[in-house]
């Protein structure tokens, strides 16, 4: 293999699944340089070109950041998998591919003739990954989730927020881009073996488990008879937003009398209140009104720098703003620019990860069935007038 | 029996605390053979200390730290199962010495210290791939290998705040929090399975190891994407909704019967809508104009925030959740730590794996978030005592002799008791 190429460059994947987790994890696999091939509903498309953020004021199904990000480096193709004509043509795609992720409802592939057992049959290579919120067996299969389902059913929910205030959510999408990330692992995992030996197989995986497991805490302290509860905030007030001066865990203990003379407090360096971790954590709310009183006039990425000069954990609430300024981000050009035909140019957070001589794959998302020409004619050996054809009975 | 995924595949594992050794739990279940490298000097931060000095530090079994605490804190205990420990005083040069002979006979080593600590060492890249050109080095870091900030050091909570998590998680009156739960390690250590996995792939084609740069900072960015999109674009910094949504309305946490527990409900279209009024008795609802669209159910929230909390609070969690389900709405029981160790569905689908440990008792241990079907994960193993497996390493693995290891062990290179332990 010559320097910088595709990992995965000999891997072509079917990819059924939409929203969030399923879509993450196969736009990973096309960062590391496989063919994917995004099967969408004719018409509408996955279901995030319909959600927000848009870019322009009106909802369009090529505006969507959400569908833009997550969709980076495949390829979109239209097909309406519960029609004869498509499950037929998913039945041939399947064989023509080396991956399968799919997102529906447990069991509702099976009911199309689409499910492992069937498409095993049709190629004994095929690694076909179900990513749902509950997985494919158990009491809850059946069960609709959402982001704040997953979140609420792995424990990660109760533990989080004020204790005054009711279980809050993490923002954004982040059960939904961590259960893509176990589902991109295990894809991997199944790769892996099939590399060595051969044969395919079904990877099961289910948000609510990744959340479990991202939630390990909780599970560790109620058997040690701690039950986890929602704490008060330990952010400090900067001039210009908000900083954690990193002191109560990970920092040595000569740290404390080192931040004392920089706020001007020498005499606490010895206050038992303050000068070991676990007093610190103790009187944590005394703390952080001391903390305050020195941050409040200062801009909250100069407390960040100084504080990690004294060797202490101290962190800044970055805004999406703030992280595209970052010195460090900047420095190891994590952004990449992409332009759109319909979106324009924007900016992207590029390889989550780099694996040296190996390349990124990293082109701008499909418009919906973009590729339906270059699959099902060059690929499965349809003529323009089989196009016109399906198009016209609704199948593409 | 089929076989593991990875079996005969070695691991050299220099993590500690969270994020690495949860990649390499994961690694381990899957059947790699993993070794966990501390020092009697430095042993993982998260065996706790040596000899504890206050009550309420540290987790212990029975609230006991016991004659070896290092060996039953709760929280090494809990991800570092599926490894066996080498103690090995990197500080020396026969210590190093012996890394550079073990790293000869593995796949893969992998460190989450901070970024320059092994560079320092002499044991960075290019030192151990010199020794074993088919090493794949896993360098996880906070910041990443390169950069201004690489030296920089971080928890799971900081990491939250410097890729803009915090900025985004709060409740509606827009204030940042973070999660006390340190989100970032757990997810850095399960994607750093997969990346390990298209590492060896490219060495199945190379022939040679590689080095992989693992930002924990990135990675957390990287779950913001549409939000960096969007800025980019229309300038908009995004604030945190509390449990709201843009598009499922509505979407809350809701009061249930008991001490604070709750439900979580996400209404995402006006078919579930309509399931919604069904399960809480009151059909009519759905014809209600200020309910009928999502638009119109996002302008009368707060009203109907009162009406499903009148509902839920005369239910348990589990009943509310069951009975939303039943018509068709996604719903979820909030549930705490304890309630997902005797969770139906999770025991149903076995993964809980019940260990028992010599010196920590028995407890129940997460296993993986993934399953498949014919390389199935192995049981969990009791997380090994400090340097249990000195012997087998030393000896079996790289053919010392008895003499040899035993005189590590006065010089104080290897050993079974971290520095420390003896003082009071």
């Amino acid at each position: 293999m010559p320097e910088n190429d595709f990992i995965l460059g000999d891997i072509r994947v079917l990819d059924l699944s939409e929203d969030v987790a399923g879509p993450f994890c196969t736009k990973l696999l096309a960062g590391l340089g496989a063919e994917v091939i995004k099967v969408e509903p004719p018409g509408t498309g996955d279901v995030t070109r319909r959600t927000g953020p848009f870019v322009h004021e009106t909802p369009h199904a090529e505006q969507s950041a959400a569908f833009l990000y997550l969709n980076t480096g495949k390829k979109s193709i239209t097909l309406d998998i519960q029609s004869p004509t498509g499950r037929c043509l998913v039945q041939r795609l399947a064989q023509e591919c080396d991956l399968l992720v799919e997102s529906f409802p447990a069991g509702a592939l099976d009911r199309l003739g689409l499910g492992y057992t069937a498409l095993e049959c049709l190629n004994p290579g095929l690694i076909y990954t179900s990513v749902t919120p509950f997985g494919q067996t158990g009491p809850y299969r059946d069960y609709k989730g959402s982001e704040l389902v997953a979140q609420a059913m792995g424990a990660l929910l109760h533990t989080i927020g004020l204790p005054d205030q009711e279980p809050l959510r993490i923002g954004g999408n982040a059960a939904g881009y961590t259960t893509g990330i176990s589902a991109f692992s295990a894809t991997l995992l199944a790769l892996y073996v099939r590399d060595a030996a051969g044969h395919g197989q079904h990877v099961d995986v289910s948000a609510m488990e990744t959340i479990t497991v991202a939630q390990i805490h909780a599970s560790i302290a109620h058997q040690f008879g701690r039950t986890p509860v929602r704490r008060a905030s330990t952010l400090a007030q900067a001039q210009d937003g908000w900083v954690h001066a990193g002191l109560e865990r990970g920092v040595r203990e000569d740290t404390w009398a080192r931040v004392c003379a920089l706020m001007g407090r020498p005499e606490l360096a010895d206050d038992p209140k303050f000068n070991t971790r676990e007093a610190r954590r103790e009187h944590q709310q005394e703390l952080l009104t001391l903390i305050n009183a020195w941050t409040a006039t200062r801009p909250k990425e100069e407390i960040y720098h100084t504080l990690q000069g004294l060797r202490t954990v101290a962190g800044y609430v970055a805004t999406v703003a703030d992280l595209c300024t970052s010195q460090q981000l900047l420095a190891r050009e994590f952004f990449q620019c992409l332009d759109h035909p319909d979106a324009g140019t924007a900016t992207y957070p590029g390889a989550p990860f780099t694996i040296q001589g190996a390349a990124w794959h990293h082109t701008r998302a499909p418009r919906l069935g973009e590729h339906n020409v270059e699959v099902y004619c060059n690929c499965l050996g349809y003529t323009t007038e089989d196009l016109a054809h399906l198009r016209g009975a609704g199948v593409i | 029996m089929p076989q593991l995924a990875l079996e005969g595949l070695r691991i050299l594992d220099l993590t500690q605390v969270a994020v690495g050794p949860y990649a390499t739990l994961l690694l381990g279940f899957m059947g790699a053979e993993v070794i966990k490298v501390e020092s009697c000097s430095r042993m993982d931060i998260s065996r706790g200390a040596a000899r504890p000095t206050s009550q309420g530090e540290g987790l212990y079994p029975g609230g006991d730290p016991g004659e070896q605490p290092w060996n039953r804190a709760g929280h090494y205990v809990h991800r570092n199962g599926n490894k066996r420990s080498l103690t090995l005083d990197l500080a020396t040069p026969r210590g190093k010495a012996l890394l550079l002979q073990l790293a000869t006979i593995c796949d893969v080593l992998i460190e989450n210290y901070r970024a320059s600590v092994m560079d320092r060492l002499g044991l960075g890249y290019e030192a151990l791939a010199h020794a074993n050109p088919r090493l794949i080095y896993v360098k996880i870091s906070s910041q990443g290998a390169t950069g201004p900030e690489r030296d920089y050091g971080s928890l799971g909570s900081t990491l939250e705040q410097t890729a803009g998590l915090a900025s985004i998680t709060g409740y509606e009156d827009g204030k940042p929090l973070m999660t006390n739960e340190t989100y970032p390690d757990p997810v850095v250590g399960i994607l750093a399975v997969g990346v390990l996995m298209a590492a060896l792939r490219q060495r199945r084609q190379t022939g040679r190891g590689t080095f992989i740069d693992l930002s924990q900072r990135e990675v957390t960015v990287a779950m913001l994407g549409e939000y960096v999109v969007d800025y980019s674009v229309t300038g908009r910094v995004p604030s945190p909704l509390g449990n709201r949504h843009p598009h499922l309305v509505p979407q809350g946490v809701y009061p249930c019967q008991g001490d604070d527990m709750w439900v979580a409900i996400s209404v995402g279209s006006d078919n579930e809508w309509r399931g919604l009024c069904r399960a809480i008795g009151q059909p009519n609802l759905a014809q209600d104009p200020r309910f009928a669209t999502v638009l119109t159910r996002r302008h009368h929230q707060a009203e109907l925030d009162q009406i499903l909390a009148a509902w839920t609070q005369e239910r348990e969690h589990y009943q509310a959740m069951q009975l939303l389900q039943a018509h068709g709405v996604p719903a979820g029981a909030v549930l705490k730590g304890g309630e997902t160790l005797v969770d139906p569905h999770l025991t149903a689908r076995g993964f809980w794996d019940v260990v028992n440990h010599p010196e920590a008792g028995t407890y129940t241990q997460v296993s993986t978030p993934w399953r498949l079907s014919k390389s199935p994960r192995r049981p969990a193993t009791p997380s090994p005592s400090l340097g249990e497996h000195n012997s087998y390493v030393l000896g079996d693995l790289l053919g010392l002799s008895q003499q040899e290891i035993a005189a590590l062990e006065t010089q104080g290179i290897i050993g079974t008791r971290p520095i420390g332990a003896e003082e009071e």
